[in-house]
């Protein structure tokens, strides 16, 4: 117990000399993201570095995190903001409701908070008392314009299933709602809706038997493009171009697919610019503008072929 | 070649082969079963398409098994297995996109630059492992963090993707309705049962995992023959990288996570011993199939994915308590 005392005071006056050594007049801006293992936080990292490096009037420290479940090391990464006095950190919360008290501390020591990406959880925010803006795309809106997209290309009763993401996740969940708001609206027949875990693999196989239990399948709704690629490999192999396909994210190799017709949609939530513009607002709040309120939507785009 | 005899618990040898038939009998009972019951519950069960699809989901899996099971039988484990399969993925994509190089070259140079890249994690497990006799298990919990780093950092945390056609063709090929890959990996079969059983290389995997000191005594170079068990180990999961990406046209350095466990899975249901020095690649065949039969089958029936999961977990914990019958009877 004396040895985790000492060493986390170790740990402290560390942390504290290195920020003493940083201190110049440039503002220092903390960011969180999720698991760097992931393509789409992987370019929102190299948006936000450039963003950094093309300003110049602002200091970047960045931190991701080993998996998507990893939130432990979240809430130390924002304690070690906190103790090296960062003037604002911009988070991308891996799970809404453990992030809620931890960023609470972090805005009673004066750090201007902006929470981006994945919204922090209402009813989490209203317990402890916090009032914090949300700047973010609208995952259930992006879904529901690939799925109308889906859905006016097949038409009223047309037989659709749901690839979901991870069971659980709040960018999953809201996806998965966006694609039943378009089944709502376009009165599609939903047949089935299952998980593959935001994976190639997985989803070619979930997928591949999903067809062999529905062969009158019309269209397809993947929740992430990495799942969508896995799809449209299984109606390859399964010689079938008649099952319309579409996707979420716009990553680039789903690009030539939409291109070629073998993917109808995607939808592209501009991950690269979301960190930096959320950087840039927290800017202006330092810099003296007005607190930010509500949701700061984000711009999301389909992305469709000719 | 009469290699069967210099293994030193040859006084089991005719009790050993019998039990194992009986072993593998009861497997293929409860596959037969299981077949029989998704038939009846879904009308598409047995048809072509779907055993098309079954062979295909399960090409992976068995591939991976296959090294496994000559990790488990010498008493060792491989939790590096789905990481090394990303990290040869990654490298032999890299190299596939490699500009100015022709198709054929491409893919060569892919095939070989994978089923490397899988070997030398296989080798440095076995060495590390062996060397300092260390548990494999926390020394390829490592390599799992290792390969897997080295495939994102590597691959920039990117897909690669547009591969030349010919590989994806491989992939989806299929003769008599039969993938080309499952027959690449029910070769890999034939191929192990070969050598577990009818070399002396073989025999001495068996006998390290029941009795690593005699098999010393006897003047064997066990250090050399665990090498060459995690060298296989990585060899299959270099292969697998291959399929992976044939089959789904991408190299994602994220693929495979938690494939190291189907694989075991599959090992164990079929009736390798996870103490080692029993068991036989045919139960890991039938041990591949169990688990892609109820993984397909229970999709068919329109399972719950949280429903499929818990009786998937179920069957594993059967299987296992099955084992320790089966052992204890053996014993007796």
């Amino acid at each position: 117990m004396k040895l985790m005392k000492f060493a986390a005071a170790a740990a402290t006056s560390i942390l504290l000399s290195t920020s003493i050594a940083a201190a110049d007049d440039k503002p220092v801006v903390g960011l969180i993201m999720k698991s760097l293992a992931n393509e789409f936080f992987q370019n929102m990292l190299a948006g936000a570095e450039a963003h950094a490096e093309k300003r110049g009037d602002y200091e970047l420290r960045a931190v991701g995190m080993q998996n998507e479940t990893d939130f432990e090391s979240q809430i130390n990464a924002v304690e070690n903001f906190i103790t090296q006095g960062v003037d604002a950190i911009v988070v991308a919360p891996a799970d809404s409701k453990a992030m809620v008290r931890p960023l609470k501390r972090a805005m009673e020591a004066g750090i201007v908070v902006i929470n981006f990406d994945v919204a922090l959880d209402e009813g989490a925010k209203k317990q402890q008392g916090v009032d914090l803006a949300f700047v973010g795309p609208d995952n259930r809106g992006g879904a529901k314009m690939a799925g109308d997209a889906l859905g006016s290309a097949l038409g009223e009763g047309a037989k659709v299933v749901i690839i979901e993401g991870n069971p659980g996740a709040d960018n999953a969940t809201q996806r998965r709602l966006g694609f039943e708001d378009a089944v709502a609206e376009h009165k599609l027949n939903l047949l089935d809706s299952r998980t593959a875990h935001w994976e190639t693999e997985e989803a070619n196989q979930v997928f591949a038997t999903m067809l062999t239990a529905n062969p009158d399948i019309q269209g397809v709704m993947a929740a992430n493009d990495s799942m969508a690629i896995g799809v449209v490999k299984a109606l390859e192999s399964a010689g079938r171009s008649d099952i319309k396909v579409v996707g979420f994210d716009a990553i680039p190799a789903v690009l030539p697919m939409i291109e070629d017709g073998r993917l109808l949609a995607s939808v592209d939530q501009f991950g690269q610019e979301m960190a930096a513009n959320s950087i840039d607002l927290a800017l202006d709040v330092l810099a003296g503008g007005p607190q930010l309120e509500g949701w700061v939507k984000t711009p999301i785009e389909l992305v469709a072929g000719e | 070649m009469s290699a069967v005899d210099i293994t030193p618990h040859s006084p089991e040898k005719t009790s050993m082969s019998i039990r194992s038939v009986i072993n593998n009998a009861g497997i293929g009972i409860a596959l037969l079963l299981m077949i029989l019951f998704f038939s009846v519950a879904s009308e598409h069960f047995l048809s072509a398409n779907n055993i098309t699809n079954i062979l295909t989901q399960i090409t992976i899996n068995l591939v991976l098994a296959v090294g496994m099971t000559f990790v488990i039988l010498i008493g060792g484990i491989d939790l590096s297995v789905g990481s090394v399969m990303a990290f040869a993925a990654v490298v032999a994509g890299k190299a596939i996109t490699l500009p100015g190089l022709g198709a054929t070259e491409l893919i060569i140079l892919a095939v070989l630059a994978g089923v490397l890249a899988g070997m030398v994690c296989g080798i440095l497990n076995g060495v590390v492992s062996a060397y300092w006799s260390l548990p494999s298990f926390i020394i390829t919990l490592g390599m799992l963090n290792i390969a897997r780093g080295a495939a994102l950092q590597i691959s920039g945390a990117q897909t690669i993707y547009s591969f030349p056609f010919a590989f994806e063709e491989f992939g989806s090929k299929l003769i008599y309705g039969v993938p080309v890959v499952f027959l690449v990996a029910l070769t890999l079969v034939v191929i192990a049962w070969f050598v577990l059983n009818r070399t002396v290389f073989g025999r001495l995997i068996y006998g390290i995992g029941n009795n690593e000191e005699a098999v010393r005594l006897a003047g064997h170079p066990v250090f050399w023959y665990k090498v060459a068990a995690f060298s296989i180990c990585g060899l299959t999961a270099g292969i697998a990288a291959i399929i992976y990406m044939a089959r789904l046209n991408i190299s994602s350095p994220i693929a495979g996570i938690g494939f190291e466990l189907n694989a075991i899975a599959a090992v164990i249901i079929g009736g390798t011993s996870l103490s080692g020095g029993r068991g036989s690649v045919i139960g890991t065949l039938l041990g591949a199939f169990i688990i892609g039969v109820l993984a397909n089958g229970l999709i068919l029936i329109g399972l719950s994915d949280f429903v499929r999961q818990m009786i998937t977990g179920l069957v594993i914990v059967i299987a296992v308590i099955l084992d320790h019958y089966r052992a204890k009877y053996s014993a007796s």
